[in-house]
């Protein structure tokens, strides 16, 4: 290796999950990464209407580490109309009446566990919704450009030639999906 | 996600290095992000390391380094003209199982011109005169590699270089080196930066009131016209009405005096506003421009490729948590 080999510095922690209590409420920490991952999914959470609360953070602009709070809706997947709410902070980041004083327990209670709709599932709902509408736009751009759609199935065939070993999740996949939606 | 939204994008103006177009249906966090990746963390070739045999020129070594790694490299995939996306083909050096360097990770440029043993062949009425060593000098060992040199044709036609210029020479200077060039991002220095410029601004919204607008006179109405610094609007010919011009879009830039000369023309502060203008806050014009390593179209595309694995990558952290 070269004398002046430049070492670039990564976060010190590269993915942490922090939270105790109801897993409805967590907290992301995620190294490496900036105000341009962290908004979009601040933005794509919140238009979840499962997700009662996400905001995110850059704690220090010297350091590439972004926090990402996410509180659900205890009822969502159980498919409940009300039920009891998150204790402490609650309510949407664009809402302005903070109904955090009620505690409404209003018909039956959920189940705990599986059927929730936990904070990891909500954060693994928001990347695959940004990754599919990623997708989509690409979509969009190869039907507008066709000489793109040949240089893509080429650099398609280099990727799989040069990485033969790792397994690359496939675009196929994510096409398939788009067309199940697209239906 | 139910609810969920599908950003739409239409293609204002394309060419080699530049493109205009329209994403809609997304919000300022999708279009900020893309910019954001577009200008910052878009792989592409520049030269890293550079290693000295002689350099007697009128600059010192690390000046030429500098330079030498500002200068933009294209890769051209196979059977292809347009300067493509160098991700796939390369790997980051710091990935790379090889020792130092290998084919894999580095492309190797070569540069040796020795003004005296090039000025024997110049014509009579350049000789002796500096001699400029240009990116053209550099020699890749990589069919697919080389320089930009220009920006397209039109500037390659009215340059009277011919490259790049890294330095000059004069009589009994010698510049002989061997460049590295690997892959990198923008975040760690801006010489793998791709873009020259990669800016959006908000979509016009301008809503005229008709009903209102009539009780101006002519001259109120060419007021208004004129109030406006961008000019985004124009009085129609024929029936005298006020009108928004075709391609506001391109000029608009939210001022105040609008709504200032209009408070003045009121009858009453109440009353309802002749002319609206207001930033759309889902609809957003983008214009890209490449420096030459990249086609503009393919730093979009490798943008949200980008994005993409990392959202994948997250996704799959998040998979392997166990709460």
């Amino acid at each position: 290796m070269s004398v002046n080999e430049v070492k670039i510095k990564r976060a010190e922690i590269p993915f942490e999950l922090r939270g105790t209590g109801p897993p409805t409420s967590r907290t992301f920490v995620l190294g490496d990464e900036d105000h341009t991952l962290g908004n979009a999914l601040r933005h794509v959470l919140i238009q979840d209407p499962r997700v009662n609360f996400a905001g995110y953070c850059v704690p220090h602009p010297s350091e590439p580490v972004v926090h990402l709070r996410v509180q659900t809706n205890a009822t969502a997947t159980s498919g409940g109309v009300s039920g009891r709410k998150n204790h402490g902070r609650s309510g949407r980041n664009e809402e302005d009446d903070d109904d955090s004083d009620e505690e409404e327990i209003v018909g039956g209670l959920t189940e705990e566990g599986s059927t929730s709709f936990t904070a990891i599932d909500a954060l693994k709902d928001a990347c695959r919704t940004l990754s599919q509408q990623c997708e989509y736009v690409l979509e969009q751009l190869e039907v507008a450009m066709p000489e793109v759609r040949v240089d893509r199935e080429r650099l398609k065939r280099l990727e799989e030639d040069m990485f033969l070993e790792k397994e690359k999740p496939g675009e196929m996949d994510e096409e398939e999906l788009m067309e199940d939606m697209e239906e | 996600m139910p609810q969920q939204r599908f950003p739409k994008v239409e293609i204002l103006n394309i060419a080699p290095h530049f493109i205009q177009f329209i994403l809609s249906e997304t919000d300022t966090s999708m279009a900020n992000a893309l910019r954001r990746i577009m200008i910052a963390e878009v792989p592409t070739l520049a030269i890293d390391l550079v290693e000295y045999a002689e350099n007697s020129s009128v600059l010192n070594d690390e000046y030429i380094a500098h330079r030498l790694g500002l200068i933009p490299i294209r890769y051209t995939p196979e059977g292809s003209l347009k300067g493509g996306d160098c991700h796939a083909a390369f790997l980051p050096h710091r990935e790379c199982v090889c020792f130092d360097r290998c084919v894999r990770c580095s492309v190797e440029f070569e540069l040796d011109v020795n003004f005296d043993k090039v000025n024997s062949t110049r014509p009579d009425q350049e000789r002796d005169l500096a001699l400029t060593v240009t990116s053209r000098n550099l020699t890749s060992n990589n069919m697919l590699v080389a320089p930009a040199h220009f920006l397209n044709e039109e500037e390659q036609d009215e340059s009277h270089d011919e490259g790049i210029s890294i330095v000059k020479l004069g009589p009994g200077q010698h510049l002989k080196l061997k460049a590295i060039a690997r892959m990198g991002i923008s975040k760690e220095h801006a010489k793998w930066c791709p873009v020259a410029v990669a800016t959006y601004r908000f979509w016009p919204i301008i809503t005229i009131n008709q009903e209102a607008c009539n009780m101006l006179t002519l001259e109120q109405k060419q007021e208004l016209v004129d109030a406006c610094p961008d000019r985004i609007l124009e009085l129609d010919e024929i029936t005298g009405n006020l009108v928004a011009v075709e391609n506001a879009y391109e000029m608009a830039t939210f001022t105040e005096d609008l709504k200032v000369a209009q408070n003045a023309m009121k009858k009453r502060p109440e009353d309802d506003d002749f002319v609206r203008v207001v930033q759309s806050t889902d609809r957003f014009v983008f214009s890209v421009e490449s420096t030459g390593a990249m086609d503009a179209e393919e730093i979009l595309m490798s943008a949200l490729r980008v994005l993409k694995d990392r959202l994948n990558y997250l996704a799959a952290e998040v998979e392997k948590l166990k709460d």
